[in-house]
């Protein structure tokens, strides 16, 4: 089956006031299939909301094609595309009521008007809205009005619903809250969502797919666990969480594990296939993946930062080097100053391929 | 914290400052009550009769000794009062319209010389209005129009469109885009944004426009000298004209009812500026 979207070789260039030029979008490729949640996640300025923009119809691409559902969509105005959005401002029309402003599409659309006001009724409960019908936008909470912009961009069914840094404006537990609901509420629906965000840890929470961009291109695609365990490259891998990268050289092949080793003489073990003797690679350990014990690294606690069921050390590693981030459980000794071994699972370990 | 001498001070200083503002107005509001034709600054005894004058219903008018040294009727003031209205009703529907349309050209379509017109556009305000008003004295009689209530009103037009043009542009400058785009995004051609989403989150600036169009409207006396004809005179004109000869004691009544309707008119603006749209 064709996928719902498909974007192929989508490219935008602005000109800079200084006159120069700035490819937003430098050859971006990606599918999206019904029903997934999909996340564009990178850093301010990659390109996100241009690619948004471009799918909604308020940015032309200078080349590249677009094609939902079969139709291609560069011939089609804004407001012939089936696709909503909901905007990062909210963009909420103040001057009409809550229920107006969800009932709009329907309006605009010449549903009649009993029709409509089952169906928002129907949708302001579904984001728990009920009986807020008749205030005005700006008699909401932030997080209200997050809610009425979501079901304004939902009644109307769309096929893909854009999403740019809805979130964003949120205090944080609200924001858990809401990543949750928006979640599940797109399982319910059945619609795909594209999601902006520049919050790797909401990436990680909600998505089916994560894609990373950089500069106007994509890095990498892949599953919130591809994108955590096996980055493709060293932006990628630093984007997405905290990371311990150590460029080593592999010194030899013994049993099942190959032993490489630092510049600075840190050992580590790395899964054995395809490893030679004598090659420079990457090995990326998240600071979960080590643990205290007998054995492993030595190493020196330079510093230990409290975080509830965690610990969070700062490990100075004896032979020298950049200092190795650890979560260890609160249960174990080790305070700032104590002397540790850091041991790890060589399976746990990412090479990427030329360091 | 206070000190309380520059309390009193600032207390002293703005009571004074009102009164400077105020007093001219109530004066004349005062003397709209006196009931000597003769002398306005000398009090007689409370009346309602220069009101009751302007709408007919007394026929006490000046007292008939004095009769003599006044050439203007209050038909006539009338007649000029609704020149005044007639000009501005006019006056303020065009320039809220043309001003409104402009404002809207300017700020969402890109087009070539777009900087020119918005500087062309505030010019009528700075120029002076002697220099408007010959201008256009000179334009018409160049093109051969005969001076008349016509003229009043395209002469009011070309600076008034001004007026509405830089307060509904200031109004759309404040606007997020994204409201526009949210109701294309929804299904909405640029038609229906225009009428649903775009009008009414101006309409506060819009409404302001075209008050204070009508109110400068109303109230110009400059530029309508000059393109005004014999025949058409607008109260303000019949006021300064009135001046020079003596002033009818009619005219104290019919400026503390135009100072009412400026409150009036004032406070509405004001309502419907502070009305919130976000
Ligand atoms: N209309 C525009 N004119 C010029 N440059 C733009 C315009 N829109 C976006 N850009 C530039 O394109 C780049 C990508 O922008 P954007 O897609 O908004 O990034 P993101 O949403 O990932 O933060 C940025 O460097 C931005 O400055
Ligand atoms: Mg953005």
């Amino acid at each position: 089956m064709a996928p719902l979207l498909e974007i192929r070789d989508a490219r935008r260039t602005f000109l800079t006031p200084e006159g120069g030029r700035l490819a937003a979008l430098d050859g971006v490729s990606l599918s999206v299939e019904a029903n997934e949640f999909v996340t564009l996640l990178g850093p301010s300025g990659c390109g996100k909301t241009t690619l948004l923009r471009a799918i909604s119809g308020f940015e032309a691409l200078d080349s590249g094609t677009m094609v939902l559902d079969g139709a291609d969509l560069s011939a089609l105005p804004p407001f012939r595309r089936p696709v909503n959005t909901v905007f990062q401002s909210y963009a909420l029309f103040g001057h009409m009521t809550v229920a107006r402003n969800v009932g709009y599409a329907l309006e605009v659309a010449g549903v009649a008007k009993s029709q409509r006001e089952v169906q928002v009724a129907e949708v302001l409960e579904k984001v728990g809205l009920a009986g807020l019908g008749a205030r005005r936008p700006g008699q909401l909470s932030g997080g209200q009005r997050q809610r009425v912009a979501l079901a304004r961009s939902i009644i109307a069914k769309p096929r893909l619903l854009l999403l740019d840094e809805p979130l964003s404006a949120l205090d944080r537990n609200l924001r858990q809250q809401m990543q949750l609901e928006l979640k599940s509420l797109q399982h319910a629906l059945g619609i795909a969502f594209i999601f902006v965000t520049h919050d790797q840890e909401e990436a990680l929470t909600m998505s089916d797919w994560i894609v990373v961009m950089r500069a106007g291109k994509i890095e990498q695609i892949g599953t919130p666990r591809e994108i955590y365990r096996q980055p493709k490259n060293r932006f990628v891998a630093e984007f997405i969480g905290e990371t311990n990268l150590f460029p080593v050289t592999v010194d030899r092949v013994e049993g099942g594990d190959a032993l490489a080793r630092t510049a600075d003489g840190v050992e580590l073990r790395l899964p054995v296939l395809g490893r030679k003797a004598g090659e420079q690679v990457t090995a990326i350990l998240r600071p979960a993946d080590f643990t205290l014990g007998p054995t492993g690294i030595p190493g020196r606690v330079s510093r230990a930062v409290y975080l509830g069921s965690d610990l969070y050390l700062f490990v100075q590693p004896q032979a020298g080097g950049p200092e190795i981030r650890v979560i260890a459980r609160d249960n174990q000794d080790a305070r700032e100053g104590s002397a540790v071994h850091l041991s790890h699972d060589p399976a746990r370990v990412h090479v990427l391929e030329a360091g | 914290m206070r000190n309380p001498y520059g309390w009193a001070a600032l207390t002293v200083f703005s009571l004074g400052f009102f009164l400077f503002i105020y007093a001219p107005l109530f004066v004349i509001i005062g003397y709209s009550f006196n009931s000597n034709p003769v002398n306005m600054m000398i009090w007689e005894h409370f009346t309602f009769d220069w009101y009751t004058g302007l709408f007919g219903l007394s026929d006490r008018e000046t007292g008939v000794g004095n009769r003599a040294a006044y050439v203007e009727s209050t038909d006539q003031m009338l007649a000029a009062l609704r020149t005044s209205l007639t000009v501005a009703v006019f006056t303020t529907t065009i320039s809220t319209v043309i001003g409104t349309a402009t404002a809207i050209a300017l700020a969402r379509f890109k087009f070539r010389l777009r900087g020119f017109y918005n500087g062309f556009l505030m010019l009528p305000m700075m120029m002076p209005d002697i220099v408007l008003g010959i201008g256009l004295l000179i334009f018409f009689v160049t093109v051969g129009m005969n001076l008349s209530m016509l003229t009043i009103i395209i002469g009011h037009c070309t600076f008034l469109t001004s007026y509405v043009f830089i307060i509904v542009q200031a109004r759309i400058a404040g606007l997020d885009p994204a409201l526009e785009e949210a109701s294309a995004d929804l299904g909405a051609s640029e038609w229906v944004t225009l009428r649903k989403v775009l009008l009414p989150q101006l309409a506060p600036g819009i409404m302001g426009g075209a008050l204070l169009a009508f109110v400068i409207s109303m109230d110009d006396l400059v530029i309508t000298y000059f393109v005004s004809g014999t025949g058409d005179t607008t109260l303000p004109i019949f006021i300064f004209g009135m001046i020079r000869r003596g002033v009818k004691p009619e005219i104290n009544a019919i400026a503390t009812l135009i100072i009412l309707a400026s409150v009036v008119i004032a406070a509405l603006g004001l309502w419907l500026r502070s009305r919130k749209t976000d």
